[in-house]
């Protein structure tokens, strides 16, 4: 049955009234209108849903809801946020800001259709918190090998990624 | 009143051009002021259509909104066009295409895709050659009406007049596009012929004017070697969007009123409806059960209830039996055994063939086969649709074909065309499932809603998609060349038999016993061919219907994906010429090359192999073995000729015999696709291309037993994984001369067979059937060891 969860998304306390077992992905695009994460396969196996968990990757379509009571949520709308705090940009700057991940995904051209490319952003800022400097390897190894399953891209843009991530990883640096 | 605009167009070619192109000032003036540029129909064709719903359906009138460009007084410009954006960077070189005739910069133009009521011409994604010749043929004729209003307005000649940015200057004065139409509203209108997409029996796909309205008349328009903005890397402009979360997606419309839907499907492809399971209100207070024929579906306010309620109740809804597939592994064995009787399209003479076969000293026979495959789109299908009281129906979808899928729903729910408004927004790419306007969750979503009577969401599982969408067929070929003394291709006979690739039904219209439209069992020869110098050819396509095409579910529906029909008969054919150059001991580019007089051709193998540090020699190479457990490496290369674009593909992979595992390690891709108008979209379009070549020369195939698609899931229908993208390096040959061509189909299709030529190279065995699997590979080279 249906019970108010406090969630904490993108840095804002929201109250839903969900199913516990909802999984969370419906929550944050149904309820409160987040549809950066997307539905794919629904069973964790191709990471079109992919969101931060206090900054760890997880699949929104099969975590539900109440798993995610106390920590901290993050989507792609978010991931400007928190560049600015990591940043100390100023609310005016940190406003007209895109984390340099979604910038180097611009600047490379990533995304063709598009659908999967939310997951693969979340990838990419999860790698490069851990590796501030990834080879291709670990880039590769990131998006293939990690539980529960590759991220996958139908319009082949794997190649793009390499390169965006590298960008990314360079401007963080910078 | 009316004002002939002096436009230059050639008195031969305007006779094409049923109604002259004429600026028409409206009789009131809006504050701000706009050019519009509307279509202007034949008369004759606007007289037949008054009785028929296409006219006022489209908003064909041109006093309408549906117009092909809006110049405002703020210098933006609006452009409409039926045709979409499927990932492929369409978006940006229509910008590019106006931008350049119009002398404006391409981030000043917005666009509106897709949507039947906002946007004039109909079209589909893969119809992009002719959807720019369109939206260019536009903005050269609106060009020419500015540059008449400016000439006019200064009191000069035309000629005297020059353009840039948008900005006209003659005459000592200058204005801008914008203050130009000032204060005014005019209308110019547009010679076009053409016909919307309709249901239509005779068409082997089911349905007619798949490249909706054309653009007639011959204005003037820039040469090619005068480009500023197409050949250059504007970016795609809805990619910021993608990226930060606010791009509006097809799965993300929400209407008031709206349920969320989700599907029970039947058990197997056959299976009809015996009775319906139980809903447990007090579990699944919200849900309702919904369903006509075999369509049965629950409904809900709530997403996550219509889920758990539709897995409760298709626990216990009751079905017949059917089993009336062959199962994958008896597929090509299904196909061997039937009796074809004449091809449905043959090119070539053949008598003149056979005899030049009988005639020649040498003759290679081999047969090349592949299981079915599937555009498998990360996102399963998903669609809302709205069908009211009053008999307006909208459809929210990502279709590529909008007008013709309009025109699937009008003629399902039998309703008259004006009836349907179908709105486009971006989602998963569709990889050419619904080019004929079918497939998806449409059919679905309009047959639930009319049944409700409310908005309907209809989101398909992945597990639905893979197992209920539409299929690139499973193939069989046959191939004889006949070699000279001196082993050159004299003769060369091909035969394809395969299931149609044109059924365009909605599902839900199949399972709910509602109007289809029909498809016909043929197949076809692909129209480019690289070899001139091959002196006798004949090619044979034999089609037949889709496999259990009697069954409730209508079968394993065929359609096209891809670069159809080069996909599959390119890996056949230049399978044929890569053992063809090993049986004459040449080197196989070599040997492509003694067998064309294309220099296109002949440059871009040149110049692919230079960058891929190609050296002449035969193949197999001579370290090459069919044992051990390291890795023995080999190279290979193939061709393909499409739509104005040759491509040249050569893999680099490495086969390990005691695993039979195969892995590409480089690949160099390369083409001529013209003049190039976006070079780094182009270099994302190869490189995405040999990804999903490589997935489909590796690892993919739908299986299925007797009764259903067995593969469901990503884990045994598998794709390439980023782990296996090799190093990728892209050949790209511009030229200003040779018009445009394809540039984002065919990368897939150079790949399959330059990883079998590769493998070849390497183990001296020729893989003859996609996937070349590890397990495949083993049989291939346990039967090579003598068994």
């Amino acid at each position: 049955m249906p019970g108010e969860l406090t969630l904490t998304v993108n840095g804002a306390k929201q109250v839903v009234s969900a199913a516990p077992d909802t999984p969370l992905l419906f929550v944050l695009r149904n309820e409160l209108k987040l549809t950066g994460p997307r539905l794919g396969c629904g069973m964790a196996q191709c990471g079109a849903c992919a969101v931060l968990l206090n900054g760890k990757e997880i699949r929104s379509c099969v975590t539900a809801v109440s798993d995610a009571v106390g920590k901290k949520v993050t989507t792609i709308e978010g991931l400007p946020e928190i560049w600015a705090g990591q940043k100390g940009l100023n609310p005016a700057d940190a406003a007209a800001t895109l984390h340099p991940v979604q910038q180097a995904w611009i600047d490379e051209q990533v995304p063709q259709c598009g659908y999967c490319q939310s997951g693969m952003m979340i990838v990419a800022v999860e790698l490069l918190a851990k590796n501030p400097n990834p080879t291709v390897a670990q880039i590769k190894d990131a998006f293939t090998h990690k539980p529960p399953s590759p991220h996958l891209c139908r319009c082949g843009t794997y190649a793009a990624i390499i390169d965006a991530v590298q960008r990314a990883a360079k401007t963080m640096k910078a | 009143m009316s004002v002939k605009i002096d436009t230059p167009i050639d008195p031969a070619a305007a006779n094409d051009s049923p109604i002259p192109t004429t600026l028409t000032r409206r009789g009131f003036v809006q504050v701000g002021g706009a050019l519009f540029v509307s279509l202007a129909l034949p008369a004759a064709f606007s007289a037949c259509t008054k009785r028929s719903p296409v006219a006022s359906g489209n908003q064909l009138d041109p006093a309408l909104l549906a117009s092909w460009l809006e110049i405002r007084s703020d210098n933006t410009i609006l452009a409409r066009t039926g045709r979409t954006e499927t990932g492929t960077g369409m978006s940006s070189y229509y910008a590019q295409a106006i931008a350049e005739e119009l002398n404006v910069r391409p981030e000043t133009i917005s666009l509106i895709l897709g949507d039947t009521d906002r946007t004039p011409d109909g079209g589909y994604s893969a119809g992009f050659i002719f959807g720019m010749a369109n939206v260019r043929k536009v903005a050269a004729y609106t060009y020419q009406a500015l540059l008449g209003l400016a000439a006019a307005q200064f009191g000069v000649p035309v000629s005297s007049l020059s353009v840039v940015d948008g900005v006209v200057s003659g005459g000592g004065k200058s204005l801008s596009y914008g203050h130009l139409v000032q204060g005014q509203h005019l209308d110019l209108k547009i010679p076009i012929i053409g016909k919307l997409a309709k249901v239509d029996p005779s068409e082997g796909s089911g349905i007619s004017g798949l490249d909706g309205f054309s653009v007639t008349g011959d204005p003037p328009m820039k040469p090619m070697s005068q480009f500023k903005v197409m050949g250059t890397s504007f970016p795609v402009p809805g990619i910021p969007a993608k990226v930060t979360g606010k791009t509006q997606w097809s799965c993300d419309i929400s209407v008031p009123g709206m349920l969320h839907a989700r599907m029970v499907r039947p058990p197997t492809l056959g299976s009809t409806l015996i009775s319906v399971g139980v809903l447990d209100k007090r579990q699944f207070p919200s849900a309702e059960i919904v369903g006509k024929g075999n369509l049965l579906a629950v409904v809900s306010p709530n997403e996550w209830e219509a889920i758990g309620a539709a897995q409760a109740v298709a626990a216990s809804t009751k079905w017949t039996e059917w089993a009336g597939l062959p199962g994958s592994e008896n597929l090509t064995k299904t196909l061997r055994e039937r009796k074809w009787g004449a091809p449905s399209e043959s090119r070539g003479n053949a008598a003149e063939v056979t005899a030049a076969l009988a005639g020649a000293p040498k003759t290679i026979s081999v047969s090349y086969e592949q299981p079915y495959v599937r555009h498998a789109p990360i996102g399963p299908f998903v669609a809302v649709a709205d069908v009211r009281s009053d008999g307006g129906v909208t459809v929210w979808t990502h279709s590529s074909q909008s007008q013709g899928l309009r025109a699937q729903i009008a003629n399902t729910l039998s309703v008259p065309m004006e009836k349907v408004v179908v709105r486009w927004l971006e989602h998963s790419g569709q990889y050419g499932r619904t080019t004929f306007g079918g497939d998806g969750a449409e059919g679905d979503a309009v047959i639930l809603s009319r049944l409700t009577g409310k908005p309907v969401r209809v989101q398909w599982t992945l597990e639905e998609d893979l197992a209920w969408s539409s299929v690139s067929p499973g193939w069989v070929a046959d191939l004889k060349a006949g070699m000279d003394g001196e082993g050159r291709v004299v003769a060369l006979h091909t035969a394809e038999y395969a299931p149609h690739q044109q059924d365009a039904r909605l599902l839900g219209a199949i399972l709910a016993g509602m109007p289809c439209s029909t498809s016909k069992p043929r197949t076809w020869v692909t129209e480019e061919w690289p070899y001139d110098k091959i002196p006798h050819v004949l090619r044979e396509s034999h089609g037949m219907p889709n496999l259990a095409a009697e069954s409730a579910g209508g079968g394993l529906r065929g359609n096209i994906m891809r670069t159809p029909g080069q996909r599959q008969q390119v890996f056949a054919l230049e399978g044929l010429i890569n053992e063809a150059a090993a049986a004459a001991k040449a080197d196989p580019i070599q040997f492509r090359i003694e067998h064309t007089s294309e220099q296109r051709l002949i440059d871009v193998l040149n110049a692919t192999a230079k960058a891929a540090g190609w050296k002449s020699r035969q193949s197999p190479h001579s370290g090459a073995r069919r044992t051990g457990t390291s890795p023995v490496t080999g190279r290979g290369v193939c061709v393909v000729f499409r739509n104005n674009a040759y491509w040249v593909g050569i893999a680099e992979v490495a086969v390990t015999p005691a695993t039979g595992s195969v892995r590409a390690t480089k690949f160099t891709i390369g083409a001529d696709c013209g003049k190039i108008i976006n070079p780094r979209q182009l270099d994302r379009c190869m490189k995405s291309g040999v990804v999903m070549g490589l997935s489909e020369a590796l690892k993919e195939e739908v299986t299925f037993d007797k009764s259903q698609v067995t593969s469901k899931n990503w884990n045994s229908y598998k794709i390439l994984t980023m782990a296996e993208v090799p190093e990728i390096k892209v050949v790209q040959i511009s030229r200003d001369d040779k018009g445009f061509g394809g540039g984002s189909e065919a990368a897939n299709a150079v790949v399959p067979q330059a990883v079998a030529a590769a493998i070849f190279d390497a183990t001296g065995l020729q893989p003859r059937r996609m996937p070349m699997r590890a397990e495949y590979m083993t049989a291939l080279l346990k039967e090579a060891a003598g068994g």
